[in-house]
């Protein structure tokens, strides 16, 4: 096992951790198999029958309802010879069934039927799909792990995750949310950990972003990561286990911001939430908006924006996202949040792609660095910025300015942790 | 109407056609962004689908849906010559073939035309790998004071349902 206590520091981490293939590997089987990821949310199979593939780590898999209303997270491979049996990104079925030899796995992932069964001496009741040895949803996040001894959900996601899921469920009128209708790929060549960092970094906007910022100025990111560390009330938080945020509900100015409109233009929405939730709980919202955060390890809320960070290999990885779609609101409105979300992430956009620039530009860099060089005291990445500045909450969170690296800290302090047991 | 009685532009129509897609393929090419501006409608629509070209585009997320002001706007983040993504400009050349066309029927003046395109880039700002980016294409083209502009172009990937890398130059 590699020696991550020492290649993880309070203020520093060795860059052989974003290229070295065997780091890569007891990634997935640390963080991926043994503990919880996100896999999806219960819209995306609303119907029994309804599935979507995923990845658990590396793991094929599929999450579907089955007839009894139930979520399941099943591998997606046969149990017989080992065939996929789902190769398209979604679909509905009455049943799973191999194109080798015809057996056929209920949405359960029980073994209904093989054909010419009485050459087969083993039990059915053996033969069923391998599934995820947890799945539990929250606010209809649907998380699992695959070893099944992770603990609760709700002791992984603690009180910043809860908080930060509910903050966004609560600006649906209904409480619930729906997703977009499609998620979107990002293909980067870089290690999944520079997605955590970057996505959460309050202190990269005005360089790497800069040409967001001078060819559509009017976006709210001014008043809550570029106005400069004098002015900016935003906060960079480690909520602990792993899950950061960068809060902007301090800069704020008003009302509907993280929207880029006003009550005005939205009535029909400011009008529904004020119904569901009264009316000094509607104005807190509409004016402290979405979170901006991970869950650790594989789940960004940006805004109204979800992002999944999938690895693929220690120098490639997938950043999925699609919109947030909120219930019990007119389609324009909806609408409005798939414009937005098109202009923000995925390949063309006008923010993340120079956000993937960088960190392939950083896999690059790092891309001959070996553990060996650590007590060389060669190919450190410093993540020191605001350490001594930072404040503890009582409930043990940390917080300090927004371009302070407190959410990367906090990231990777959970990363040895996990790593190292 | 069977496939042989759509009505067809004339050969000096076509010549025209061809020289204004050649031309945009060229400036696209070399990154001539406000030249490659200059051949847009003020309603031109520019659409890159994750998926088949196929019902209400407002109704799914795609990789790029511009109208015209966001265009505008994609073409000014890269006018700033900070849009690291594109620093520098990816080298490219694409074949653009099996060009047909055929007048709007609707509207005089005005063609669609379908065309293979098949684009070779450098990513030259991070890791120096050739991408090849096979694509269906659709244009819109309307005659404005005389000379022929770009209404509309989608780009129909190949890949389109599945992950993409960084595509921030212009498609």
């Amino acid at each position: 096992m590699t020696a991550y206590h020492q290649l993880v520091g309070a203020d520093q981490v060795h860059g052989s951790l974003y290229q070295d293939p065997g780091v890569f590997a007891e990634e997935m089987r640390q963080i991926f198999s043994r503990g919880w990821v996100f896999v999806g949310h219960e819209s995306e199979v609303a119907e029994p029958g309804q599935w979507v593939t995923r990845r658990i780590g590396r793991a094929p898999m599929i999450l579907v309802r089955d007839r009894s209303g139930a979520l399941n997270v099943l591998a997606n491979r046969c149990s017989h010879r080992g065939t996929a049996l789902c190769w398209e990104h979604r679909g509905s079925d009455s049943s799973f069934q191999c194109t080798y030899h015809a057996w056929n796995f209920a949405l359960d992932g029980t073994l209904r039927a093989v054909p010419y069964p009485a050459g087969f001496e083993k039990d059915h009741a053996a033969l069923g799909l391998d599934r995820a040895g947890q799945v539990e949803s929250y606010r209809g996040f649907v998380f699992a792990n695959l070893d099944g001894s992770a603990g609760s959900l709700a002791d992984h996601l603690g009180i910043g995750g809860s908080d930060m899921i509910d903050r966004l469920c609560d600006l649906s009128p209904t409480g619930s949310i729906g997703l977009g209708p499609n998620w979107l790929g990002h293909a980067v060549g870089s290690n999944w950990k520079m997605w955590p960092e970057s996505d959460n970094d309050g202190y990269h906007l005005n360089w790497v972003h800069a040409s967001m910022v001078s060819s559509a100025p009017d976006t709210y990111y001014q008043e809550t990561v570029l106005g400069g560390e004098s002015g900016n009330q935003s906060r960079a938080v480690d909520w602990g286990d792993g899950h950061v945020e960068l809060d902007f509900r301090p800069s704020y100015r008003r009302e509907l911001a993280w929207l880029g409109t006003s009550r005005d233009k939205v009535p029909g929405y400011c009008a529904a939430l004020e119904s569901a939730r009264g009316v000094p709980a509607a104005a807190r919202l509409l004016w402290d908006g979405p979170p901006h955060g991970l869950i650790f390890p594989n789940l960004f809320l940006g805004e109204l924006n979800i992002a999944i960070i999938e690895p693929i290999a220690a120098d490639r990885m997938v950043h999925w996202h699609t919109a947030v779609q909120f219930e019990g609101v007119d389609e324009s409105f909806n609408r409005r949040l798939l414009r937005q979300s098109e202009a923000a992430m995925g390949p063309a956009a006008f923010i993340v792609p120079d956000d993937a620039i960088t960190a392939e530009r950083m896999q690059l860099a790092m891309s001959a660095t070996s553990i060996d060089d650590a007590e060389a005291r060669r190919g450190w990445v410093d993540m020191s910025r605001g350490l001594g500045r930072e404040e503890r909450g009582p409930d043990g969170r940390r917080a300090a300015l927004i371009s302070d690296e407190t959410t990367n800290r906090g990231f990777w302090r959970q990363y040895r942790t996990v790593m190292a047991r | 109407m069977s496939e042989d009685r759509v009505p067809t532009c004339d050969e000096a129509e076509r010549r025209e056609i061809e020289a204004f897609v050649f031309r945009e393929a060229r400036l696209a090419d070399t990154s001539q962004y406000g030249e490659w501006e200059a051949l847009v409608t003020d309603d031109m629509q520019y659409w890159i689908p994750a998926g088949p070209a196929t019902g209400d585009r407002a109704a799914a997320l795609s990789y790029v849906n511009d109208n015209r002001a966001r265009l505008a706007t994609r073409i000014r983040q890269l006018q700033t010559g900070k849009r690291h993504a594109q620093t520098p400009a990816s080298p490219m050349c694409r074949a653009v073939t099996n060009i047909e066309c055929q007048p709007a029927g609707e509207v005089a003046g005005e063609y669609v035309v379908t065309a293979t395109q098949i684009v070779y880039e450098l990513a030259a700002q991070s890791s120096a790998r050739l991408q090849v980016w096979p694509a269906r294409v659709t244009y819109r083209l309307r005659r404005v004071e005389g000379r022929l502009r770009m209404a509309a172009k989608t780009v129909e990937l190949v890949t389109a349902t599945e992950p993409q890398p960084n595509l921030t130059f212009l498609l």
